[in-house]
């Protein structure tokens, strides 16, 4: 991209910082857990059954929930892209919820809806996985759906083309990409799932990711959990590579026709359906925070706001609170910092800083998990024994959060026409007041919207947080995890509390993100 | 063959046009003229059945379609901005009625090389719809639409946009191809020197209206 900036010579430096952090904090404690598993011989722990069976579970419920979440999201995206209703921008918020809600609190919210017997089992997992995803598929596959101009499905339709026909000739090959990239990002999620298994699966359910955790921090089998690491970073990277060289000559439409193809609700039948589409939807994404709100008032089958009051004056809760809320800011300062620098180096820099794109999504590929042990096996010996520095956590939330930042931001910065610079330019601005009186003030929205998903990942972050975390720096998702370990209603009840209190914090996100968007 | 009777559009509460009526022949092409708002393209688009009348009927060789679906009309359409299908490449977007009615493929080979041929394009017929240029994306649209053989074929401002030079050879094109082949057509058009070079009839939509 040419922009009024590409003489500056400050530009060339803009990538500077994200690339540091991502080779010291990501590319190196994988580079080393990548080398250290192939000098280990750990070998045969792949031929061993526990594994074998390990990853064919994590692998076979990865593709369940990632086919499930799609078979969910498409009529509600259908709904969502063809047609215009009431209440639609708040449904949108509302399915879009969970995709950010901590996974601690959907595996405690799966863990209170469901009956005992069906604890520990894939299908608990299964649906939890789906409850995640859906609507992050269905905004990702509505959003690319509203593109498709709607007169071409009326020139099938004169060609001779049925509904169900069109669907499959035109609809269908024009959404693949979509479908195919949200069912990859699915796909990750759901093989690196890591907080829903540890509190859904327990130890008759092990997924690679909870085995990585359970050899290296209870068995103390380091070598075995590289190794594991390593094979989850090779599997999810082929896949990834396979998919993009797929995908890559896909035809994309990419702006928004002037037609809009959302219609009006008319006809009954139309009414019905999306009445009982939208309504269960509505009731599978409340359902589960709703219950978690009702557990944290219930003790003993009896109502009572005990636990309310008793997370407040535990001084040990109220340390895990105020923690988190610290790393939730330094983090949103952190990934917020280096995703408006990724995402400036790609829209103002030449074509080769086009790898800070590539790189900046390493943390999407490899897990928190796998971030959180590179970094103990890594920083373990003076003169950088890092492990127990306090900067070290929230460091390596800005890693997690760091590809939704610049993901965020980087479209926006893109959309810029040039002419508007250059228009200030000639009106006699510096490239510097340019910067801040042009680009500053049209992206201010997607920076904050960025910071704010930042800090909702920081406050419910799992995987890298159960390595990293020291006694006396807990965060609320580890103390939610050890209060459900515990036996007592009681504690779990407080646990269920600040369950809620992390529910209710990623919804006001969501809800003041949509609102800002829908007003900008 | 194509009858309009008493027809009336409803357009978000407020009437389009009401009481419009309109015969077309056999054969024959029928230009259509109006100020911009009046409903030409809504006329259209209710002949194709994307639209529906709120009173009136449409008749198709004295068979009443006005509740039909449009695949089940055998009505075709150009649209004003063509509307090529951007994942299939030219020769699968001509293809593509031919392909929905599961034609044999090696007639569905032959009817594609006959009409790309007839519209001057037939070393384009590889090639993907996004870089095309207008004149060329036209012809396609063009050839897409009668490869169907539809029993109308309705014309939506389709040389709209077109550079002057160009505008004037696809209009003579447009017309030789036409009558050669006797499609039966509906023009909208802005242009009355356009309107007036291509059809037998000359309406204005205002005058439809009684």
């Amino acid at each position: 991209m040419t922009t009024i900036y590409n003489r500056s010579r400050i530009v060339n430096w803009l990538a500077a910082l994200p690339i540091a952090v991502i080779c010291a904090f990501v590319v190196a404690p994988v580079v080393n857990i990548l080398v250290s598993s192939f000098q280990l011989d750990s070998l045969n722990l792949l031929r061993s059954e526990t594994i074998r069976n390990v990853v064919w579970f994590t692998t076979w419920q990865a593709l369940t929930s990632t086919a499930v979440a799609l078979l969910v999201a498409l009529p509600i995206a259908f709904c969502m892209a063809n047609f215009r209703f009431a209440s639609q921008r708040f449904t949108t918020s509302l399915i879009t919820m969970p995709f950010i809600l901590p996974s601690i609190v959907v595996g405690a919210a799966f863990l209170q809806i469901l009956p005992n017997n069906l604890h520990r089992t894939a299908f608990a997992l299964i649906l939890a996985h789906v409850y995640f995803n859906f609507g992050f598929v269905t905004r990702l596959i509505s959003a690319r759906w509203v593109q498709i101009h709607p007169y071409l499905d009326d020139a099938a339709r004169t060609l001779g083309a049925s509904p169900l026909k069109l669907f499959i000739t035109l609809t269908m090959p024009l959404l693949r990409k979509a479908i195919v990239n949200a069912a990859l990002v699915v796909f990750t999620l759901c093989f690196t799932s890591y907080g829903v298994v540890r509190i859904l699966g327990g130890p008759s359910r092990s997924t690679i990711e909870t085995e990585i955790y359970f050899r290296a921090m209870q068995l103390g089998d380091v070598s075995g959990a590289m190794m594991l690491s390593a094979l989850q970073i090779i599997v999810i990277s082929v896949i990834f590579h396979a998919t993009n060289k797929q995908i890559g000559q896909t035809v994309e439409q990419t702006t928004r026709p002037i037609i809009s193809r959302q219609r009006p609700l008319h006809a009954n039948k139309h009414k019905i359906a999306i009445t009982v589409i939208i309504a269960s939807t509505t009731a599978f994404a409340v359902v589960p925070v709703f219950a978690i709100a009702v557990k944290s008032v219930v003790t003993n089958s009896r109502f009572t706001t005990t636990a309310w009051r008793t997370v407040f004056t535990n001084p040990e809760i109220v340390q895990s609170l105020v923690k988190t809320l610290i790393y939730a800011i330094v983090t949103m300062m952190l990934a917020t910092l280096l995703g408006l620098l990724s995402a400036c180096s790609i829209a103002y820099g030449n074509k080769k800083f086009r790898y800070v794109s590539g790189l900046t999504a390493l943390p999407i590929v490899i897990s928190a998990v796998v971030i959180g042990l590179g970094v103990i096996i890594t920083f373990d010996s003076q003169p950088i024994d890092w492990r127990g520095a306090q900067l070290m956590l929230p460091l390596a939330h800005a890693l997690v959060a760091l590809p939704l930042a610049m993901r965020i931001i980087s479209p926006v910065l893109q959309a810029i026409p040039d002419s508007l610079r250059q228009a200030s330019n000639v009106l006699g601005a510096s490239s510097w007041q340019t910067w801040r009186n042009i680009d500053l003030k049209i992206i201010r929205r997607a920076v904050a919207a960025a910071a704010a998903i930042s800090a909702a990942v920081s406050i419910g972050e799992f995987g890298a947080s159960s390595f990293l975390a020291r006694r006396g720096s807990e965060t609320l998702p580890i103390t939610i995890s050890r209060l459900l370990s515990r036996p007592g209603d009681s504690l779990r009840t407080q646990a269920f509390v600040l369950a809620t209190l992390l529910a209710l914090f990623s919804i006001a996100i969501i809800f003041i993100i949509d609102r800002k968007n829908s007003h900008a | 063959m194509l009858e309009i009777d008493k027809a009336s559009v409803v357009y978000e509460s407020s009437q389009l046009f009401a009481n419009l009526s309109l015969k077309i022949n056999a054969h024959e092409i029928v230009a259509l003229t109006g100020p911009s708002g009046c409903g030409k393209t809504t006329l259209l688009r209710c002949i194709a059945g994307l639209e529906s009348i709120s009173t009136g009927t449409i008749l198709l060789n004295n068979q009443d379609i006005t509740n039909q679906p449009t695949h089940l009309r055998k009505i075709g359409m150009v649209f004003q901005d063509n509307q090529l299908f951007p994942h299939l490449t030219v020769g699968q977007n001509i293809a593509y009625s031919l392909k929905i009615k599961r034609v044999d493929k090696k007639i569905t080979e032959q009817k594609v090389r006959e009409v790309t041929s007839l519209v001057g394009l037939a070393h384009l017929i590889d090639r993907t719809v996004t870089n095309l240029s207008g004149g060329e994306a036209k012809r396609i649209a063009v050839a897409r639409a009668l490869v169907a053989e539809p029993k109308v074929l309705l014309l939506d401002e389709p040389l709209t946009g077109l550079d002057p030079d160009l505008h004037g050879r696809l209009l003579e094109d447009l017309g030789k191809l036409l009558r050669t082949r006797g499609t039966t057509v509906l023009h909208v058009t802005h242009d009355k020197a356009e309107a007036s070079t291509i059809a037998d009839r000359v309406l204005d939509l205002r005058q439809l209206i009684s």
